[in-house]
């Protein structure tokens, strides 16, 4: 199983005045799976776009691999070695072709057959805008699937089965805890909490063990 | 007005033979493949003001350059480049832009106002040396317009992939390697040059027909940055040659007539209902119907 440690200390975020993660300290090993739940604005997205430093009032420390984030090329080495899933992926402002979002994980070929297998392997040539939520969000699964292919060793997964269907929403699941990645996903969805190793609840910003 | 003298009695094919008309003609077709391509990004971006903020920087720079006695069309243009990698920074928040290009409108017409006050220099003198005409292009500026066609349209190839990335989600960019601030910083300066160049070229009516109103209509027709980059280059081209063509023959003057010809047709591109764009454009393997 491969898969980089995830360390936090002490992570906060702020969102303005507003505090949305306190005092986060969590360890994930190597290849584990966790899920990560909680009530809406709990500040489980915030936590997930720390570690990728799109937010950007963070204090504490997030070790990846044991590597913190101090330099340009660090952050480029964090972002390669942590796939991301974003929320809800919208359709940008400019037009994207499917294939350029999978090629942007890093290993099209790779990410054009993990498309396939979930069925979204004729929409290649289309638009994102053009496709419907569910099919985007397949779409993002495959471009994810690429990017371990291409090297990175965690999965940063923010609800990424929402807008697909039941049947989806196993296929998904399946397909996510297989992969040999250390796994830390934001999710409502019962079928893929429980094929994490660990479960853990955020409310009003800070973080308990669940399961 | 020799030159208007002769337009006014002479026939089409004779306009053509006169070397100002020659040039104009070469100076927009020139400028038909670099700027629409500046007003892809600048639609991408979300930056429409930036003509209008672009103009009061380069009086800014004007105003600076006469007090100190520096080339001031030279100036201008290091002004509006500043000013292009200045505003890259709150390219951060998603309508950071926008709001920025408004700022920096007003900001820069007021130290404008004030530098023309304090330098005692007439403010609509340094206005007039914003106003270029295609009519009056010369050797030098044709070299700018040439420069323009060749670099902008290289760049977006160099780095389609960074670029059609950046301008999907800034944030996915980042998160795929893209360097998105030098990349920003890059575009913008870019557009601010091209732009400030182009007003001082063709005059500040002419840059819209020549950057933004390609790119509207191309927006609506092609599907990726790569078709919409074409489309915006194919109708800035055929814009051009026409409305310069109408504008000879009926003895109008050229800029209105192009703004014109270039916003009828971004009107008839948005009148054309959707689904028949996307038959035209969408290759044949993928016109299956989607499940939405």
């Amino acid at each position: 199983m491969g898969g980089l440690d995830v360390r936090m200390r002490g992570v906060a975020c702020r969102h303005g005045r507003v505090e949305a993660v306190a005092d986060v300290d969590l360890e994930i090993a190597a290849g584990e799976r966790v899920a990560l739940t909680g009530t809406n604005g709990s500040g489980k997205t915030t936590l997930l776009r720390a570690v990728l430093g799109l937010h950007r009032q963070v204090s504490g420390s997030i070790l990846v691999g044991g590597r913190g984030t101090g330099s340009a090329a660090e952050w480029a080495w964090r972002r390669r070695s942590c796939a991301w899933i974003p929320q809800k992926p919208a359709a940008g402002r400019f037009p994207l072709l499917g294939d350029e979002l999978l090629a942007s994980g890093g290993a099209p070929a790779e990410a054009a057959e993990a498309a396939r297998e979930l069925g979204v392997g004729t929409l290649l040539g289309r638009p994102l805008h053009t496709l419907s939520g569910g099919q985007l969000q397949r779409m993002y699964l495959a471009r994810a699937i690429g990017a371990v292919a291409a090297g990175a060793e965690v999965l940063l997964a923010d609800e990424p089965t929402a807008a697909l269907d039941f049947g989806g929403q196993e296929e998904a699941a399946d397909v996510l805890a297989a992969l040999p990645v250390t796994l830390v996903v934001v999710t409502h969805d019962r079928a893929l909490a429980q094929r994490c190793d660990r479960v853990l609840e955020m409310a009003a910003g800070r973080l308990r063990e669940v399961a | 007005m020799i030159l208007a003298g002769a337009l006014a009695s002479a026939g089409l094919g004779e306009l053509l033979g006169l070397p100002p008309v020659q040039r104009a003609g070469f100076a927009l077709l020139l400028a038909a493949v670099g700027l629409p391509v500046v007003g892809v990004v600048i639609v991408g971006l979300d930056i429409m003001p930036v003509r209008f903020a672009m103009m009061h920087v380069a009086l800014l720079g004007i105003a600076i350059g006469l007090l100190t006695g520096l080339d001031p069309m030279l100036c201008a243009l290091v002004a509006c480049a500043l000013a292009g990698a200045g505003v890259a920074p709150l390219a951060r928040t998603p309508d950071g832009l926008s709001g920025a290009m408004g700022l920096l409108m007003s900001l820069a017409i007021a130290a404008a106002l004030l530098v023309l006050a304090v330098s005692g220099v007439n403010a609509s003198g340094a206005f007039a040396l914003l106003w270029g005409s295609i009519l009056s292009v010369g050797t030098a500026d044709l070299v700018v317009l040439g420069a323009l066609a060749v670099l902008v349209p290289l760049l977006l190839w160099w780095r389609r992939r960074e670029v059609a990335l950046l301008l999907y989600d800034r944030e996915l960019a980042q998160c795929s390697g893209v360097p998105v601030r030098a990349l920003t910083a890059v575009l913008l300066v870019l557009v601010a040059v091209a732009v400030a160049g182009a007003i001082k070229l063709t005059g500040a009516l002419l840059v819209d027909a020549l950057t933004l109103l390609p790119a509207l209509a191309a927006r609506r027709l092609g599907t990726s940055l790569r078709s919409i980059t074409l489309w915006a280059v194919g109708i800035g081209v055929a814009v051009n040659l026409t409305g310069f063509l109408v504008a000879l023959r009926l003895d109008w003057p050229p800029g209105p007539v192009l703004v014109l010809t270039a916003g009828a047709l971004v009107l008839a591109v948005h009148l054309v209902p959707e689904r028949s764009i996307s038959t035209w454009c969408a290759p044949a393997s993928d016109s299956l119907p989607s499940s939405h």
